[in-house]
This record gives C-alpha cells, sequence and structure tokens, in this order.
C-alpha cells in the first residue's frame, strides 16, 4: 500500500500519544493504589466502594454509640451493685437494732445511721451517665427520675424497658421496676399488729401453703385472754367478706396459724383483745421499705412492735434486694450482648473494607506487570519510530 | 532534419521541466492538510506524416491532475465528524464526572455523615455540641449540593458559549466555501481543473464537518451544495444560509437547539439527524446528559430535604415547641408553556402530600403534558418516554411519580404544551433553615409507658410519631401471649407479633403512631401510648432520623445507597461515551489513512519521480546538444 508521508507522521504521532496516555493513566492508578479512580473506570466497582465507604462510616458511629451505651450500661451495673451493699449494710443494721440489749436511745443512733444509709441510696437512683441522661429513666423520664417528697419517693418517668436491637443496646435501665416495685410483707400479704395492741405479740411474715387455696381476702385475727383461766383464743375472721373463718381456737405460743391455703407463726402473749391484721400484698418502693424499717427501729424499746417491724422489714429488704439483683443481671446480659454486637461490628467492619478492596484497589502486581507491559510498548515504539523515519531516498542522493 | 531534433528536445526539456516542476510542487505540499498529490499527464505530440511513415515530434504536458478519491474523501470528512461529536461528548461528560466524585469528601459523604451525626443525639439528647454538629453536617451536605449545581450550570454556559463559537466557525467556513465555489466556478471556464482551488474547498469541506456533518451534492459549474441534516441547505452555489443557537419552544434555560435561517425563515433542525460534528456532541450532552444529571441531583436534595423536614416537623424542639422545617429551598417551578399554546393556564407544581408523601417515588425525570382539550390530553415522562392519559375533569391534582399537577391559573386549550421540571430548582438553592442548635426537634411528642405490674417481657422496640398532634392515649391491653385488647376499639381482639409494628390507624394517610414491641406478653400485661410529659431528654425523633438512612427513596434504593448509584450511573455514560469516542476515531484514523494512501504525498516516491524526470531532462539536453553536433558537422561540410 502507498503510504502518504505526512499521515505516516500523524499517526505515528497519534499512536505515540495514546500509549503515553494508557501510561500516565496506568501511572495515576498505581500511584492511588486504585483500579477505579473515576467512575467510569468501573461504574459497578465505583458504586460498590461508594456503598462499602457508607456502611462503613456508619457502622463506626454504630461503634461510637455503642460504647457510651456500654459505659452507660456498665455504671447503671455498678450503681446497682452499690446499691446492694448499701442495703446489705441497712439490712445488718435492722438485724443488729433487734438485739435486746439496746435500748430506744441506743436504736434512734442505729435509725439516724440508716438515714444515712437511706439518702445514699436515693442518690444512686439517680445516677447519671456521662451524657447527663439518668441511668433509671425507664421509657422517658425528667432530668432527676426520682423526687423525695414528704409522701414518699416518687418516680417522675414511664416505665418500660427499651429493647436492644442487632447494633445497640439500651442505656437506661427501667427504674420503675427496679426501685419503685417492692412487693410489701411477703409478697403474698402483709400481717400488722392492731393499732391498739396492748399485749406482746408479734409474728412473722407468713408463708404460702397452698396457692389454690388462698383467696386474696383479708382477715382479722381477734384475741381474747380469759380472765378466769388465763387461756388466750382467738377468732378469724373473713374482714372482705365478714363471715368468720375460725372461732374460739387456742392460741399457742410460737404455734403455727394456718388457714386458707397460708400460714404464720404468732410469737409472745397477747393481751385480751389484741388484733392482727392480714392484707393482700401490695407494691411499694424501696425507699418506703427503708422508711419503715427507720420508723420502726427509731427510739424503738424492746416490744412486739420492734419484731413485727423487724421481721417486715427483713423481708421486704430482700425482696428489693432481689430486684436489684435481677435488674443487675440484665445489665450484665446486655453488656455480654454489647460484646457481642462488638464482635460482630467488627467482623462486618473487615468485610466491608475486603468488598471496597475488591470493587476498586489495584492488583499491585497485575498493575506493575501491564506497567512494565506498557512501558515496553512504548519505548519500542519511540525506538523504531526513530529508525524508520530515518529512512529517505533522499538521504541517497547528491 | 537537425531542426526537428532540437524542437523535440526543447518540448521535452520544457515537458520534463513541467514535470519536475509539479514533483517539487508535490515534495513542497508534502505536510499541506487536505493536500492532493499532483502529476503532470505527459502526451505524445502526434506524429509528422512523411514518405518514410510518421516521425514522432515529442512530448508535450496534457494537464496537471490531481489524485483523489472522491468518496473516500467524502468519507472521512464524514467519519472526522463522527468522531469529533463523540470526543465532544466525552470530553464534556468526562467533566461532568469530576462533578460527582466518590470518597469521603464528597456529596454522598457529606449525607451520609449528617444522619450519622443524629446518632451523637441519640447519645446525648441535651448536648448541644452535638446538635451543632448535626447542623453543621447539614450545612455542609446543602453546600455540596449548591456547589454541584453551580458546577453543573458552569459547565452547561461552558456548553453553550462553545456551542456559539462552533456555530460562528461553521458559518465562517460557509462563507470561505461560497467564495471557493466562485472562484472554481470562474476557473473551470479555463477548461483544466483549478486543483489547488479544489483542495482548499475539500479542507474547508473537511474542517466543517469537524463542526457539523455535512452532505455536499456537486452542481455542474463546480461549486458544491453543502446540506446540514441531510436537507437544510448550508451553502448553494455562493449562497449561505447561517446556523444559529436558539432556545427550545419551551424556552427551557438549560438546552439549546440548532436552527437554520434560509432566505430570512428561521428552521430549528432536529437534534436527532445532525449526525455528527463537535455540535451535535455537544448539544447532545446539553439537552441529555446535563439534564439526566440535574434531574438525579436535584431528586436527590429535594427527596432527603422534604424527608427531613418532615420528619423534624413531626418532633419536639428543646424549647419545647414542634419542629420547624431544617432546609429550605425552592418550590417545584411552574410548568413551562410552550410558545405556541394559545390557552393561559399556568401549570403548578407540588410534592405529593397525600395519602403518602412522594418523596420515595421521585423519578429523575422532566415531564410533557399536552392537552388535546381544555382538560385532557397525555403525560409523557421524558426519561422514559412512557406516557399516560390524564383528565383534570376527574382527577385534579394529577398525580404522578410522587408529583402533583394542578392547573392553578388561566385554562388551557387543545393543542397547548408544557414542560415540567420538578427538580431543576432545588439543588441550587438548598440551605439550612435555621442555625440554633435548640431547634432541632430531636424529642418525640409521644410515649410509651409499660404498665407497672406487667409480668411478661415486654420491651419497647420503636415508636415513631406519624402525625402531630398526637392522638389521645390508648391504652394495650394483653390478653395472653399473641393477643390484645385497645381501650379506644373496645372489646376487638387483636393479633400481637413480636416485632410487628402496631398502628395507631392502618388507614392512609398514616397517622398518629406506629409502636414495635418486642418479647412476650402475659395475660394482664399493658402498653399506653400517650403524649410525651417528658421531652427534653428524650431524642427519639433523633432515633427515626437515623432510620432515614435506610429510608427507601431513590428508585427503591435506600436513601444513604442514592448517591452511589447517581455516581455509577454518570459513570457508565462516560464510559459507553469513551467506547465510542475510541471507536470512531480508530474508524477515522483508518479512512483517513486510505485516503492518504491514494491523496497523500510520499516523498521517498516524489524522490524517485524527481530522478527519473531529472534524466529525461539531462537526456533531452543531450539531444539538443546532438542536433548542434548535427549542424555544426553541416557548416563544416559547407565551409570546406
Amino acid at each position: 500500500m502507498r503510504v502518504g508521508t505526512a499521515n505516516s507522521y500523524d499517526s505515528t504521532i497519534s499512536n505515540l500519544n495514546t500509549r503515553q496516555g494508557d501510561l500516565v493513566d496506568l501511572q495515576e492508578k498505581l500511584s492511588a493504589g486504585k483500579r477505579v479512580v473515576r467512575a467510569s473506570d468501573d461504574p459497578t466497582g465505583a458504586a460498590q466502594a461508594e456503598r462499602a465507604m457508607t456502611r462503613t462510616d456508619r457502622i463506626e458511629v454504630e461503634q461510637r454509640a455503642l460504647n457510651l451505651q456500654r459505659n452507660a450500661m456498665a455504671a447503671a451495673e455498678a450503681t446497682l451493685g452499690d446499691a446492694n451493699s448499701v442495703l446489705q449494710t441497712l439490712r445488718d443494721l435492722v438485724i443488729a437494732a433487734g438485739d435486746g440489749i439496746y435500748n430506744p436511745v441506743n436504736r434512734s443512733s442505729i435509725a439516724s445511721q440508716m438515714r444515712g444509709l437511706r439518702d445514699q441510696l436515693f442518690a444512686l437512683s439517680n445516677r447519671l451517665d456521662t451524657n447527663g441522661v439518668p441511668l433509671f429513666g425507664g421509657l422517658a423520664s425528667a432530668l432527676e427520675p426520682f423526687t423525695d417528697l414528704v409522701a414518699g419517693v416518687s418516680f417522675n418517668g414511664l416505665s418500660g424497658q427499651r429493647a436492644a436491637s442487632t447494633v445497640a443496646i439500651p442505656s437506661v435501665l427501667d427504674g420503675q421496676a427496679i426501685w419503685m416495685n417492692v412487693p410489701s410483707g411477703n409478697g403474698v400479704f402483709n400481717i400488722a399488729l392492731g393499732g391498739a395492741n396492748g399485749g406482746r405479740l408479734w409474728t412473722d411474715t407468713g408463708q404460702v401453703l397452698s396457692p389454690t387455696a388462698l383467696t386474696g381476702n383479708d382477715y382479722t385475727l381477734s384475741f381474747s385472754v380469759n380472765a378466769a383461766t388465763g387461756a388466750t383464743t382467738y377468732d378469724i375472721v373473713n374482714a372482705s367478706t365478714a363471715t368468720t373463718v375460725a372461732a374460739g381456737q387456742a392460741y399457742v405460743d410460737g404455734q403455727d396459724i394456718a388457714f386458707d391455703g397460708l400460714s404464720f407463726t404468732a410469737h409472745g402473749a397477747p393481751a385480751d383483745g389484741d388484733t392482727l391484721q392480714l392484707t393482700a400484698s401490695t407494691r411499694t418502693d424501696l425507699f418506703a421499705v427503708v422508711d419503715a424499717a427507720i420508723a420502726g427501729v427509731d427510739g424503738a424499746g424492746n416490744d412486739a412492735a420492734l419484731s413485727q417491724a423487724i421481721a417486715l422489714a427483713l423481708t421486704e429488704i430482700d425482696a428489693g434486694m432481689d430486684r436489684l439483683q435481677s435488674a443487675r443481671g440484665f445489665a450484665g446480659d446486655l453488656l455480654n450482648r454489647a460484646d457481642n454486637i462488638d464482635n460482630r461490628q467488627e467482623a462486618k467492619v473487615l468485610q466491608l473494607a475486603a468488598d471496597r478492596s475488591r470493587a476498586e484497589d489495584m492488583d499491585m502486581v497485575q498493575g506493575i506487570s501491564d506497567f512494565q507491559n506498557q512501558q515496553t510498548g512504548y519505548d519500542a515504539a519511540l525506538r523504531t519510530y526513530a529508525q524508520v523515519q530515518r529512512l529517505s531516498l533522499f538521504n541517497y542522493l547528491g | 532534419m537537425g531542426s526537428s531534433i532540437m524542437n523535440i528536445g526543447v518540448r521535452a526539456l520544457a515537458a520534463n521541466q513541467g514535470a519536475l516542476q509539479t514533483i517539487s510542487h508535490n515534495i513542497a505540499n508534502v505536510n499541506t492538510p487536505g493536500y492532493s498529490r499532483q502529476s503532470a499527464v505527459l502526451q505524445d505530440v502526434e506524429g509528422q506524416y512523411s514518405g518514410s511513415g510518421y516521425f514522432g515530434k515529442g512530448v508535450e504536458i496534457l494537464t496537471v491532475e490531481r489524485i483523489y478519491s472522491e468518496f473516500l474523501t467524502r468519507q472521512s470528512a464524514a467519519s472526522k465528524s463522527v468522531a469529533a461529536a463523540d470526543t465532544a461528548r466525552f470530553d464534556t461528560l468526562r467533566r461532568l464526572e469530576e462533578i460527582f466524585p466518590g470518597g469521603p469528601d464528597a456529596l454522598g459523604a457529606s449525607v451520609s455523615n449528617m444522619l450519622n451525626a443524629f446518632s451523637d443525639i441519640v447519645s446525648a439528647p441535651t448536648d448541644l455540641t452535638a446538635r451543632s454538629v448535626v447542623l453543621a453536617r447539614a450545612d455542609e451536605m446543602a453546600a455540596n449540593f449548591r456547589a454541584a449545581a453551580g458546577q453543573l450550570n458552569d459547565l452547561k454556559l461552558g456548553i453553550t458559549s462553545q456551542l456559539e463559537n462552533s456555530v460562528a466557525a461553521v458559518n465562517s467556513l460557509a462563507g470561505q466555501i461560497a467564495k471557493a465555489n466562485e472562484e472554481i466556478a470562474r476557473a473551470m471556464g479555463g477548461g483544466h481543473e483549478p486543483n489547488d482551488l479544489l483542495d482548499q474547498r475539500d479542507e474547508l469541506i473537511s474542517q466543517l464537518n469537524r463542526y457539523v456533518r455535512t452532505s455536499t451534492i456537486a452542481a455542474d459549474d463546480g461549486s458544491v451544495g453543502i446540506f446540514v441534516a441531510s436537507s437544510h441547505p448550508l451553502v448553494l452555489g455562493t449562497t449561505v444560509s447561517p446556523l444559529s443557537i436558539v432556545k427550545d419552544d419551551f424556552n427551557d434555560s438549560a438546552k439549546s437547539q440548532l436552527a437554520i435561517t434560509v432566505a430570512g425563515n428561521t428552521h430549528v433542525i432536529n437534534e436527532s439527524l445532525l449526525g455528527g460534528g463537535e455540535i451535535a456532541g455537544l448539544l447532545r450532552v446539553q439537552n441529555t446528559d446535563l439534564v439526566d444529571a440535574a434531574n438525579l441531583l436535584g431528586r436527590m436534595g429535594l427527596a432527603i430535604a422534604t424527608r427531613m423536614n418532615e420528619q423534624q416537623m413531626l418532633g419536639v424542639d428543646l424549647n419545647g415547641n414542634p419542629g420547624a422545617p431544617l432546609f429550605s429551598f425552592n418550590a417545584m417551578p411552574d410548568g413551562l408553556p410552550a410558545d405556541t399554546n394559545t390557552g393561559n393556564a399556568t401549570l403548578s407544581l407540588a410534592i405529593q402530600s397525600s395519602p403518602t408523601s412522594g418523596t420515595d417515588a421521585f423519578v429523575a425525570s422532566d415531564y410533557q403534558l399536552a392537552f388535546s382539550s381544555g382538560s385532557t390530553g397525555t403525560l409523557t415522562r421524558l426519561s422514559d418516554g412512557s406516557s399516560t392519559a390524564f383528565d383534570f375533569g376527574i382527577t385534579n391534582p394529577l398525580q404522578i411519580d410522587g408529583v402533583e399537577i394542578s392547573i392553578s391559573a388561566g385554562a388551557a386549550a387543545a393543542g397547548d404544551r408544557f414542560v415540567l421540571k420538578p427538580f431543576s430548582a432545588v439543588a441550587s438553592d438548598l440551605s439550612t433553615a435555621f442555625s440554633s442548635p435548640r431547634g432541632l426537634a430531636m424529642a418525640s411528642p409521644i410515649a410509651a409507658t409499660a404498665g407497672t405490674t406487667n409480668t411478661g417481657t415486654l420491651a419497647l422496640e420503636q415508636l415513631d410519631t406519624l402525625s402531630v398532634p398526637p392522638p389521645p392515649a390508648v391504652t394495650l391491653n394483653f390478653t395472653g401471649p399473641g393477643s390484645y385488647t385497645r381501650s379506644d376499639t373496645g372489646a376487638t381482639v387483636y393479633t400481637y407479633t413480636p416485632g410487628q409494628p402496631i398502628l395507631y390507624s392502618p388507614a392512609l394517610p398514616p397517622n398518629g403512631w406506629s409502636l414495635t414491641l418486642k418479647g412476650t406478653a402475659q395475660a394482664g400485661d399493658s402498653f399506653v401510648v400517650d403524649a410525651n410529659p417528658y421531652p427534653m431528654i428524650n431524642a427519639d425523633n433523633a432515633r427515626t432520623m437515623l432510620d432515614l438512612r435506610d429510608a427507601l427513596l431513590f428508585d427503591g434504593g435506600p436513601l444513604t445507597d442514592g448517591y452511589a448509584s447517581l455516581m455509577a450511573e454518570l459513570g457508565i455514560r462516560v464510559q459507553s461515551a469513551e467506547s465510542a469516542a475510541t471507536v470512531s476515531r480508530h474508524i477515522a484514523d483508518n479512512i483517513e489513512q486510505d485516503r492518504s494512501s491514494i491523496s497523500g504525498v510520499n516523498l521517498d516516491e516524489e524522490a524517485a519521480r524527481m530522478l527519473q524526470y531529472q534524466q529525461a531532462y539531462q537526456a533531452s539536453g543531450k539531444m539538443l546538444q546532438v542536433a548542434q553536433n548535427i549542424f555544426d558537422s553541416l557548416l563544416q561540410s559547407l565551409g570546406r
């Protein structure tokens, strides 16, 4: 074929330009370490890399939030532990207060010690996390979820627990369930001494014998002492239905009194006309329990009311500690879960990094080998160009 | 006899000298663009009769011809024209691609950064720093949208001015061709082809084709007629019909069209008939690619800003007030009426609000509305050409792809047309509407409460506010592990499925709230949904903002993936434009090589020919010497 001299120059120059352009392009990719520098290099890969980046950013943010949640939950867990030891100390004091060697003055000082502990307990319930959010706020609450009023402690929040998700754990526990939900008495019924009792009668907190036989009604036990024989008998009246359950039962100190599926032990010598009131258990709060214990101990002599108060306080404090313990267990569960989430997210980040890398990173071995190839090709093009262009018939003329 | 030899010698000298002159002309023009090599056509002169037969009388030059192939010259110009169109489009798309880069500093990252920032508010609802960060990120995202829209506009202006320049060049070239036509017609009268003038005209036509593809028809007088888009006469003889860039009949500022003025009448040239040339490539980029890119960007901005505004307005801010819109942006512009409209209707556009927000149905496209009567006609989505019939008499406003269209003033007449550009004005004006971090409405106006005597493990997974003000309190009373009744519907028993949302009202539009519980219920458990009495340290609305990351917005894809698909879509265009440009350039190069193998000057060949004619010239000189010797011998013999 004929070759136009000017055209042969043009096409060689254009070829050299193309080769040089390819070389520069590859060099840019090599130096950036990326196969996809622009979206047009590989649109699918670029979109994949972009999505992987968005997801990685998101996990980073979720991890940061998870760390805060974990800190808050760890603080809540520690707070519950503190509250438990405070309650344990309180319990020890209540037991100590029952010792017969103390006089009312001694017990007043024990009571003031207990008041100090009660204040600590209250402070614990209002503890905040590092961001100023209450640890025990429930589903929503005021900045101070618990307020200490004359009438007792009230919860300024919405009860309920937020669930953990696949990437987060709740950072707030349900304060209502933990602090404000202690059953009175033994959890089923509550035994109180009649207000006008003159004798030395006290009871334990009782137990359930047969859950199916329980009625849930209120009962009144009235004691009568036969002035002539000195024998003590009692009548049991179902106060809710106004029917007599049993009448003229002989009372023996320390013996169980059982009826309608429940039983308790009465101690001491009741006076004529003394009564016991059995009521169905209600929900009270931990602070009210402690308040009642303090009231029972404060200035109390060695009488039946003290024994009764101590028996009740110990049962209720135990119930409260149970609540705290189970909440602590829940918090521990959540912390565990946080660790699991953490591991999973870390694995996901690695996976995403690999995805991103596969989508847009340069295979260096391949890239460098391509570069060598292209370099050789460009070099060859330059050399042959120089040699071919040196050939001309005019060189041989003249 | 001697004089005859002398004559032949002189003629041969002249002919060979002419041939050598042609060769030197070739050598001189070896690098002249468009030059076709020439060669002197030699012919022997008819012999003279004598008794001994015919004696030749030497050589003469018949003419100087140019060696060229009309077919290849035309093909070369046409293929260069296609290559110029593809290259112009590729170069411009390359710049368009630069506006939408990937990576951590780009628009896409700023969208997800902004949404991610709400996470810190969830962790610390009262922390003003976290709120300021959200506002700063929102501002940054809006700025990124504005910047991208600004760059798109710059690119559009650049293309428009490039188009103007190209059209000016076309008109100037057309003038030169007309002048060449005139000169060629005059020169042809002499009987010989004016080779160099013809080459010049071919070169002018080739240059013209770089801007716009033309077809040529030769006339008898040697002039050529140049036609654009097959049928519009750009040059006829010596008459030029100038091209110009005009707006389309909707006066759409985003688009341009090529027009030709023939004898005072301006006709718009159909873009799809142009076939090639830089102008065709640029028009395609401006009218199609740039419009699509602007729609993709605008849709993303409008959907994100609208969604976030809606969510923000469902919350309560730190001052206890309902949230005010977070972003401000231009409303959808009115439909653009065609110049030919006879009615005076104004078409207003709005985002569909009922039964559900239209944001998730947006399609990145313009629309065209053609009335066949005062209220009926067809509505065409321009991105894919699908059309539907409409009747304002039955449906008003019209709803399409999340956009509502209504006639807000005047009346339409049959034949009226409108172009609707719902996403064209958003991105350039997107900004945050307030700067006080207290204004972020991060608290939910609604809260849930679990019954204090609940014995099951019910836990709140999610509570979303769907409308404000919140509806009256509703208590869910569980009657067993899988059933509950509601305080507002009496004895009706509903099925409880853990993890499934419980809606305040299943009717559209969504209103009230949506509650999702987890865990098992026991008979007697309850949950109350009521107004939130403690909005101060609540960040439930921020939680819902975080969920927007997964909102299915862009053709069914999650919000945070919207940018990746935008990038990929433009990337695919650039990629295909690149391969088109490469292919058409190769074709053009190959045809040019073919043309040049016929018409191009080869220096080695010319050198060889030069030697050939030089020797002939020297031989002719020798002939004169022989004639001289013969004459001298004769004179000597006579003188003796």
